[in-house]
């Protein structure tokens, strides 16, 4: 297949403008519907969110395509894949043309998922977004996942968030991350409307952060928060240590910085095989070691976190919280205090696939303070 | 010194609830039915989703001699067999089960044991004396339980917190609710106590609250002036092979009706409560209990039906009548279906009934609520085209699909008018995720965090005693016995005469 052709058996036939695929969507639900009458039951249809997915290629909008059909179960959808390039030629003339995946008639089931294809070729950026609009769920909301970098500037680009209630990005995929997440910032405040922006980076830090959490709702435990005085986040790598990619690190370090009021005391330092060194200041003046170092775990994620330390002292006695996940989805959570073990427990860690991810981002719909402010306090360190 | 730090400021923005303090569970009938397939594997599913504190145990309390590994070995089968998420996960069940400990308690001595050993626990494991009992024996064994609780000074340590949550039945009548109470309150204050309604704690049900108070088009018709009548089923397939000698003491009217229909019932006919908190919401519960009017010897023939089932079928399956169980002796009159007409005298309900129905071995398990409108003032269309149409009814259904369904007429497209019902259907599973919380482990980590909101408080316990026993004692005194049914029917003859006389019928859910 040459990129710029169109797999039917994948994305459906051709559709004939988008009144053309609203009568070809109709069709199929009289069709169902009759069907369904045969059967002596009605036809529902359940959507909940509209998701537009943009991708330049074509890997990316399958993969995408295949996380939100596997969602509709838990999120009905329609979803909207906007798949554009530059590339034109002979067969393939500049153009939008549409495409429609649609439910089969003769299922005994509601309709949880409808997939529509805009296969943009050529210089026609301008005219993408008068093809979503029409084709959007009223009264839903619009959820705009970018696949890629987004190209912040451009007219596609700022087209499509103006229609957005949240923009969906992968900062893991970022060359440049912590510049690239406070722009993104910036551009998602468009005049009046706020949309917000979702991380899926930050979402596979959510059960961290929850387990850190968790130490500290035990009120005497809670004590010890004023007086961290060292902190070590470990990430994966692969065995020969190349692929480093600290910025789950980074974000988690920044979370917390956040939370607790530290502030940076000096810049982030290289430290070894890619690992960095640097130190914060507490609330009361004393300094917070900060240690980032990548680790090679077999069956982790290259960026994903795999340990975390906190250690600090409180009225004379050394405490030490550590969680540590070995490559297996568990987490192995102890409490030292004075070098001996005061609690032990394995917790089950989610699956942090983009199914999962995005799954539990489609639940919410505010943008996220607690994660501006993060990125924040992690834009000081650079 | 460190300061104290008041709020867990790391918590800001979790999306998870939050997790309850460290505490240790005490489970009095630890070896038990209950225990084994409804409370531990609640808790290994609430470890499973990273929902219990850091530092937690349980422990459970029997009469006969176990080591803790023995106690340990049992209960890893019975998780195996009854979690919502099979197979067990070794790692965390291994992680679990070092949390859980058991204590042989006989005689009075055993408290003493007791005690030593929580407060061990409390040392080794940072739980800071902060305790939840839990009643999971057999009625007969609270009182007892709960002074030995009282003498040895279990609950109180220090400024630590205590609650007890007590499993139904409580009491079984009026006056044996409130000494009940009276026994609870020598050790523990009233907002200590957790009453566990089951039915509660499912989805659906909070759902009704939600469904009423988050959206703003339902309540202007919710009352009299819209609302023709309500009917409420829990409608069950099963017999009580098992629990036959507890049954025939209790009861259909004990058993479901007294706690279950009329919570339902309460929730669908309460008034809007100024806060979701726990007093708040069972004060406006209470309020709808205490408006209902008790059903007097002179109305009883008229408003409450009861039923016995004789043999019949169940999905194709012969079973035999109650009066066939072993334990049942011959001249039992204990009641498996009960058909209730209650009126809830208040401004909003005046004048519209309630029909409340359940039974054992019916055709079908089912709950559902359905609230049926009234028809239009003024018929437009012919009586002709009108065949189709029933009235507007919004059922709220809890199990088996749970779900709302809203019932209303559309034109047929024909030329001219004919008139048909269509059913607009709300699943909930196919509009959220599929996998919600079994009722128990809602509620067991409402308790652990010391929420009430979804827990029977005194009053309304009382306030449904006080529907009830007039009702029972009509029917001890009656002459006849409660008129048979055969199994797989909905219920005797007497129910469909029941509401045919105000000219309704009884749906089909």
């Amino acid at each position: 297949m040459t990129v710029a052709d169109v797999d039917t058996a994948l994305w459906g036939p051709r559709a004939d403008g988008v009144a053309g695929l609203e009568r070809e969507l109709a069709r199929v639900r009289r069709g169902r519907a009759a069907y369904m009458g045969e059967q002596v039951a009605t036809v529902a249809r359940a959507a909940v969110v509209n998701v537009v997915v943009v991708a330049t290629r074509e890997v990316h909008a399958q993969r995408a395509a295949r996380t939100i059909s596997q969602l509709a179960m838990r999120h009905p959808s329609r979803a909207i894949v906007v798949l554009g390039d530059r590339h034109t030629g002979p067969s393939t003339p500049p153009g939008v043309t549409l495409h429609a995946q649609l439910p089969s008639i003769d299922r005994f089931d509601q309709v949880h998922y409808e997939q529509v294809l805009i296969r943009a070729r050529g210089d026609v950026a301008d005219r993408l977004a008068s093809v979503v609009v029409p084709l959007l769920v009223p009264d839903l909301p619009v959820f705009v996942w970018w696949t890629e970098t987004p190209p912040v500037g451009t007219r596609h680009f700022e087209d499509l968030l103006a229609l957005a209630d949240r923009l969906v990005v992968d900062s893991a995929d970022f060359a440049r991350p912590e510049t690239m997440l406070p722009q993104l910032a910036s551009v998602c405040i468009v005049g009046a409307k706020h949309c917000a922006l979702t991380d899926l980076n930050w979402a596979r830090l959510t059960a961290w952060r929850e387990l850190l959490t968790q130490f500290f709702d035990v009120p005497s435990w809670r004590a010890l928060l004023p007086g961290i005085d060292g902190v070590r986040v470990s990430f994966a790598v692969d065995a020969d240590g190349r692929e480093i990619h600290p910025s789950q690190a980074l974000l988690f370090i920044g979370w917390m910085a956040a939370r607790l009021g530290w502030r940076p005391a000096e810049r982030m330092a290289p430290s070894e095989a890619g690992g960095l060194l640097f130190a914060m200041r507490r609330a009361d003046g004393e300094r917070v070691r900060i240690r980032v170092r990548p680790r090679f775990e077999r069956g982790m994620s290259e960026g994903d976190l795999t340990g975390i330390r906190v250690e600090g002292e409180r009225d004379g006695a050394r405490m030490e919280f550590r969680i540590h996940c070995d490559g297996r989805r568990y987490a192995d959570m102890t409490v030292r205090s004075d070098g001996g073990l005061a609690s032990e427990r394995i917790v089950p860690l989610p699956a942090t696939d983009v199914v999962e991810l995005l799954g539990e981002e489609l639940t919410i719909l505010a943008s996220d303070r607690i994660y501006e402010e993060a990125l924040a306090l992690l834009l000081t360190l650079s | 010194m460190a300061t104290e730090v008041a709020v867990n400021p790391l918590r800001a923005g979790l999306r998870l609830a939050r997790t309850p303090e460290p505490s240790i569970m005490v489970i009095f009938g630890g070896t038990g039915d209950l225990a084994s397939r409804k409370l531990m594997p609640a808790l290994y599913d609430l470890a499973r989703q990273r929902l219990l504190p850091p530092a937690f145990a349980v422990v459970g309390v029997g009469r006969g001699e176990m080591s803790d590994a023995e106690y340990r070995g049992q209960l890893h089968d019975a998780v195996g067999e009854h979690s919502r998420s099979r197979p067990i996960d070794e790692e965390v069940w291994g992680s679990f089960a070092d949390r859980l400990f058991y204590v042989s308690v006989r005689a009075e001595e055993g408290y003493a044991d007791l005690r030593r050993r929580l407060e061990q626990l409390d040392r080794d494991l940072g739980t800071a004396g902060d305790r939840l009992f839990y009643l999971a024996t057999p009625p007969g064994a609270y009182v007892p339980i709960v002074r030995s609780i009282g003498r040895h000074d279990l609950a109180r340590n220090g400024g630590a917190r205590s609650r007890i949550v007590v499993e139904k039945p409580f009491g079984r009548d009026l006056a044996s609710a409130t000494a009940l109470s009276q026994t609870l309150h020598e050790v523990f204050a009233e907002d200590e106590i957790f009453r566990i309604d089951h039915y509660l704690g499912k989805e659906t049900v909070q759902n009704i609250l939600v469904f009423r108070f988050a959206n703003s088009i339902f309540e202007p018709v919710w009352d009299r002036r819209y609302v023709d009548h309500v009917q409420i089923t829990v409608a069950e397939t099963l017999g009580v092979e098992e629990r036959s000698e507890y049954y025939d003491k209790s009861g259909a009217m004990r058993d479901v009706v007294q706690n279950h229909l009329l919570q339902l019932m309460a929730l669908v006919a309460m008034e809007p409560p100024a806060a979701f908190d726990a007093n708040a919401v069972r004060d406006e519960k209470v309020k709808v209990l205490r408006a209902t009017r008790p059903i007097g010897p002179s109305e009883l023939a008229e408003r409450a039906v009861r039923g016995q089932y004789s043999a019949g079928f169940i999905e194709g399956e012969r079973v035999p009548g109650y009066h066939d169980l072993a334990e049942v002796p011959p001249e039992s009159r204990a009641e498996t279906f009960v058909a209730l007409k209650l009126f809830v005298d208040n401004w909003r309900w005046e004048g519209t009934p309630f029909y409340l129905r359940h039974g054992k071995r019916l055709p079908k398990r089912a709950t559902e609520i359905a609230v049926q409108f009234r028809s239009v003032p003024h018929q437009l269309f012919s009586a002709g085209a009108r065949e189709g149409l029933e009235p507007n009814t919004l059922v709220v259904r809890i199990q088996p699909e749970e779900g709302i369904s809203l019932k209303f007429g559309a034109k047929v497209p024909v030329q001219g008018v004919r008139i048909r019902s269509v059913a607009m259907d709300f699943v909930y599973g196919a509009s959220f995720l599929v996998d919600a919380p079994d009722a128990y482990e809602t509620l067991l980590l409402d308790a652990l965090r010391g929420d009430a909101t979804l827990f029977t408080r005194q009053d309304e316990v009382e306030e449904q005693w006080r529907l009830v026993d007039p009702i029972l004692t009509g029917w001890r005194e009656s002459p006849s016995p409660p008129p048979a049914y055969p199994a797989g029917t909905w219920g005797p003859t007497e129910a469909d005469l029941f509401i045919g006389q105000d000219g309704r019928r009884w749906r089909q859910p």
